[in-house]
């Protein structure tokens, strides 16, 4: 028999790959948007608390390359969640806070001890 | 008492309860369904402990647990629409026994037939668009990097501010462009395809993808459109150098089975 059949990759150079036996990581991927966040939803007896899949699911979604490059992007679903449209946006302004932070450092020191070694404003010795 | 409850996988209609039996479910165990009125639950047994509220709370945030349950629901959900009209359900549907399954079935049943009549003799198929921008060719450099100062103190910050202003309007404009081929490429795929979605881009840990992914779009096709659409993924692909195309499936109808939609 030839089934289950695991999904057959295409790539531009058009060859096909036939995803062995185990699976790409790029098959979780897949795999995991689509159970966790599509499919026919039924009520089970067990009740699942939906928040925590829905967290799981952003938490493999949003690790995005980046937030800006995908609000960039005009995808920006996640911003109707406050909770996580402030994490988000907080998150890219400390990192634009850290890396200003240090450059001014580096300026700063360099001030100090750049001046040996550079230009005639040197005063010292 | 019972420790044991019935994981369900998908609504099907048509498939072979013996042929059923080939297939084994998460942990290994065999699969079942559990028939109503011409519509059937692809079930098998699972644990209580670890399927239960407090279980599933639990390992939810597990990821290798989740794995290990996303690829047998997968499996199984793949098993049943080789072989006949599938509707997969959400990961976790957990029930206490074949009566409640039946009563599900009796609540959705005329949806679940609609949505059936939807999927039946089609498949999903995914289409990734990535752009790597190493592949682009390069901006004229702009006098090397902020650091190599030869201007110190004042002169360098302002010299690294302007740089990192360009920095992002060269990214701004690369994205936008990005985008536009994106959407244009969605909407000629789109156009061979009986149904369609854009998904969020996902994340590159988890899929170890390189460059950005612009496009994560799926589709629902005829079987008889699959060849067009994939010859034409394919060649919208080369059309540019910096972007790379994947095409994936055929899935399970997924993103295509819900009750609500008509």
């Amino acid at each position: 028999m030839t089934e289950p059949q695991r999904p057959l990759t295409r790539h531009s150079q058009g060859q096909f790959e036939m995803a062995s036996d185990r699976r790409q990581p790029a098959d979780l991927a897949d795999i995991l948007e689509r159970v966790l966040d599509k499919g026919i939803v039924i009520a089970g007896d067990i009740k699942v608390n939906l928040l925590e899949v829905e967290l799981l699911t952003i938490k493999i979604r949003l690790l995005v390359a980046s937030v800006d490059k995908a609000k960039e992007m005009g995808i920006d679903w996640w911003e109707n969640d406050p909770l996580l449209s402030t994490r988000a946006r907080g998150q890219e302004l400390e990192q634009e806070n850290q890396e200003l932070k240090e450059r001014l450092k580096a300026l700063e020191s360099g001030q100090g001890s750049g001046q040996e070694s550079g230009s005639g404003s040197g005063s010292k010795s | 008492m019972s420790t044991t409850g019935l994981y369900a996988y998908a609504i099907t209609r048509g498939l072979d309860s013996a042929a059923v039996a080939e297939q084994s479910g998460i942990g290994g165990r065999p699969v079942r369904l559990v028939e109503r009125e011409g519509l059937a639950v692809v079930v098998s047994e699972v644990d209580l402990e670890e399927f239960g509220e407090d279980g599933l709370r639990r390992n939810l945030e597990d990821l290798a647990w989740l794995e290990m349950v996303a690829l047998a629901h997968d499996d199984v959900a793949r098993f049943s629409a080789a072989r006949a009209p599938t509707a997969p359900l959400r990961l976790a549907t957990v029930f206490l026994g074949e009566d409640s399954v039946r009563a599900q079935l009796a609540e959705w049943h005329e949806q679940a037939e609609l949505a059936l009549d939807r999927i039946q003799g089609r498949t999903e198929w995914s289409v990734k668009a990535y752009s790597d921008p190493s592949a682009r060719p390069a901006p004229a450099a702009s006098g090397g990097d902020a650091t190599s100062g030869a201007a110190a103190g004042e002169g360098a910050g302002k010299a690294y501010l302007m740089q990192r202003r360009a920095a992002t309007q060269r990214r701004e404009h690369t994205a936008e462009e990005d985008a536009r081929i994106a959407e244009a490429l969605h909407a000629e795929l789109a156009g061979l395809a009986t149904m369609s979605q854009r998904l969020g881009p996902q994340d590159p840990r988890l899929s170890g993808y390189t460059g950005v992914m612009i496009l994560n779009g799926t589709y629902l096709l005829d079987d008889a459109q699959v060849e067009l659409f994939t010859r034409t993924a394919i060649e919208l692909g080369e059309r540019h150098v910096h972007i790379r195309l994947e095409v994936g499936g055929p899935w399970p109808p997924y993103s295509f089975s819900s009750l609500d939609a008509s």
